[in-house]
């Protein structure tokens, strides 16, 4: 019943003509790799006998239908092309000053794009797509090496059935035109990570996600991790679980939980804090991205929609950056004193406690004290390890497991 | 030759940020010069001459321009009559909607303690029934009691003689809290620090860990409303609907990662002599702000 509908291509950009008798729901897809398909017409059966959404066709069993299509070059991942003159010479001078290592964006506007365009929302979000391609291109060039992108919220089920049906399959197609490109992903070395709650997504989605990560695990020139069925609270509920998880399983210890362990066991646990978050729209709050990881960084809201972002509008956003380096670099520096001194004291109560049961009620010389709190912070240290090596195996399962089950 | 080229892109960029620099404070004094015209003519020809050179970011600035406070608004003077009360009450009726937990946060250096008491003061009087307060150094959880001091004193000066009817709840990490059952019919001001927030989370942490520990419960029971649940068992916080943030630095710098999730930010440039007018001017745009959540 899922059997793809394959258009057997005209040239580009011409026509094709196809039929196929079997009735039921299938996805329009184009035979050739690379060129997608949007649908023109169909006719030769009964209007009601037919109909379309979201790029699926769906007719009756004893309908024949002619469905014309139109191909067009589907959109890749990767954007080859150098800057322009006046936007390397940008470019240059922005980098003489500190540069930001890893830039979120949330990528709000598709749909106000779309209704100020007048298209149908489906094709906003394409052109969401096409900007993300874009924008990865400008930060290659810009020699920012990782990128975070909201692409999909747990927030987001609850738009109309159409609506998802529609974004899924938009994904399932990027993920499989991925899939196709690998070589090219190799050759520039592209890492893609997708954080979230991917059991709430389509097994099918699941598995072509695992397969994309799973290809690409090795790549580290650039980063690009894709948030999908993703909030902030999911994401920290889920690491408070993996600890107690690591607790279960007697890896770790209750006293073991700290600030540092909690941002080891979120989704993005092998990137860096974002340097910069980027909000478009004009929207001027967070919605559930990020929250922990992006405490101090710079934020900048932009008004400029999704699918209209310019290379300027980036070049602005950096300079921002550029001109809160040096304050949130010393919030930062004191949080992160602040954290290596609460640790010292949890490290300190817990040797206390520990030497007064041993002592049966004595007084301990400071220079035992001194060595137990060595002794202590050394093994605490070392079923952190532990716990975070069984906790990466336990993930990487999960993908390579899925791909298993796509290849079989 | 390429050091040459590198110098050179070097000296160029400290060139652009001292274009960005002058650009600042070339709007900051616009800003303040159309505040006291207040002729409809010159806010559009300097926004019009500006427009060009204030691309580089600052929409904050527009936005202050563009959507700037009422022309009817009188500046609140600093000793005014009972007056002032009844003022700031239909000031914020006439918002179209007012947040029912704003949140200060201070990110410059060597706060004011008048000028946010003002603030604190203001946000109570046009409505707002639970004002926090936070700067990422924990100097207003330090000197708490004299936050406290000289927001009795601001009340006193805003509602006159009567000010003492209207009483306020203080809460401070320090302090005795109530059980969170109890709602508080009198507004609450909160002072917050960095402990609020992501020490706070891994408190809950270590407690479901322990729990964890100790058999009472599995790994597998723990959820999102959970550690909502117990996050507020401690300290009631609710989840601030507008953050205005005071000063140049573009970070939340700490402030309560868990509790922002749909939080609207608004910017002002300081707190330092800030106006009543600039505060309401904050809660006008916050009324425009729609929120899909998700939708």
């Amino acid at each position: 019943m899922n059997e793809a509908l394959y258009v057997f291509p005209g040239q580009r950009g011409r026509p094709s003509v196809l039929f196929q008798s079997r009735g039921g729901l299938v996805p329009c897809r184009s035979r050739e790799p690379g060129l997608q398909l949007t649908v023109k017409s169909i006719s030769g059966c009964k209007c009601n006998a037919i109909s379309s959404k979201n790029g699926t066709l769906m007719w009756e069993p004893d309908a024949f239908p002619f469905v014309k299509a139109k191909t067009c070059t589907d959109m890749s991942w990767i954007k080859e092309g150098e800057l322009s003159l006046l936007e390397k010479i940008s470019a240059n001078i922005l980098k003489a000053g500190p540069m930001p290592k890893h830039v979120a964006f949330i990528m709000d506007g598709n749909r106000r794009f779309a209704r100020k365009k007048n298209m149908e929302r489906q094709e906003g979000h394409m052109q969401g797509f096409n900007k993300l391609a874009e924008t990865l291109r400008w930060c290659k060039h810009l020699n920012i090496p990782e990128v975070t992108v909201y692409a999909f919220s747990i927030e987001n089920f609850k738009r109309t059935e159409d609506e998802v049906d529609g974004l899924m399959e938009l994904a399932r197609q990027k993920f499989e035109r991925l899939l196709e490109e690998h070589e090219n992903l190799e050759k520039h070395g592209v890492c893609i990570r997708v954080l979230g709650d991917l059991n709430m997504l389509p097994l099918d989605l699941q598995q072509l996600i695992a397969k994309a990560v799973f290809t690409t695990r090795n790549h580290n020139k650039c980063f690009v991790n894709v948030c999908f069925a993703y909030t902030s609270r999911y994401e920290i509920t889920n690491a408070v679980r993996e600890m107690a998880w690591g607790v279960e399983q007697g890896l770790i210890k209750g006293s073991d939980v700290s600030e540092a362990l909690l941002s080891e066991c979120l989704y993005s646990n092998n990137s860096p804090n974002p340097d910069l978050l980027i909000r478009t729209s004009g929207e001027v709050r967070l919605s559930d991205f990020l929250l922990w990881q992006t405490s101090h960084s710079c934020l900048v809201f932009q008004s400029v929609l999704w699918p209209e972002y310019s290379f300027w509008n980036l070049c602005e956003a950096i300079l921002q950056y550029q001109l809160n380096h040096k304050s949130i670099q010393k919030a930062r520096d004191l949080h992160r004193e602040h954290q290596a001194l609460q640790q010292l004291e949890a490290d300190r109560a817990c040797v206390a406690e520990l030497l007064q049961h041993h002592s049966n009620g004595k007084p301990v010389d400071s220079q035992r004290r001194q060595e137990a709190l060595l002794h202590y912070t050394s093994c605490r240290e070392e079923r952190v390890r532990d716990f975070l090596k069984a906790l990466k195996h336990k993930r990487d399962s999960f993908f390579s497991d899925l791909c298993k089950v796509l290849s079989l | 030759m390429r050091t040459r080229m590198a110098l050179m892109y070097s000296l160029l960029w400290r060139l652009l940020l001292i274009l960005v620099h002058v650009n600042r404070a070339l709007f900051s004094w616009l800003h303040v010069r159309i505040q006291s015209w207040k002729g409809r003519l010159w806010e559009r020809a300097a926004t019009v001459l500006l427009l060009p050179i204030s691309l580089v970011g600052f929409p904050d600035f527009q936005n202050n321009l563009n959507h700037g406070p009422d022309a009817n608004v009188k500046p609140i003077t600093e000793k005014s009559t009972g007056g002032g009360r009844s003022r700031c009450l239909s000031d914020g009726k006439s918002l179209k909607k007012i947040p029912v937990h704003i949140g200060l946060l201070v990110a410059e250096e060597e706060p004011s303690y008048p000028d946010i008491a003002n603030v604190v003061v203001w946000c109570m009087a046009v409505g707002i029934s639970y004002v926090s307060v936070y700067d990422n150094h924990g100097v207003f959880q330090k000197n708490n009691s004299r936050l406290l001091e000289e927001i009795k004193r601001q009340q006193q000066d805003l509602l006159g003689v009567d000010g003492s009817m209207h009483s306020v709840e203080f809460l401070s990490s320090g302090s005795d809290q109530h059980q969170h059952n109890v709602v508080s019919c009198r507004p609450t001001v909160r002072v917050l620090s960095p402990d609020d927030g992501k020490q706070s989370i891994v408190h809950v942490a270590q407690q479901l860990c322990r729990s964890v520990e100790n058999k009472e419960r599995s790994f597998k029971d723990i959820n999102v409303s959970m550690l909502d649940l117990l996050l507020r068992e401690s300290k009631n916080i609710p989840d601030p609907e507008l953050v205005v943030k005071f000063g140049p630095v573009n970070s939340t710098l700490g402030f309560l990662p868990w509790h922002i999730r749909l939080t609207e930010f608004i910017s002002l440039p300081s707190h330092r002599n800030i106006s009543y007018e600039d505060l309401l001017g904050a809660l006008q745009r916050y009324g425009a702000c729609q929120q899909r959540l998700g939708q």
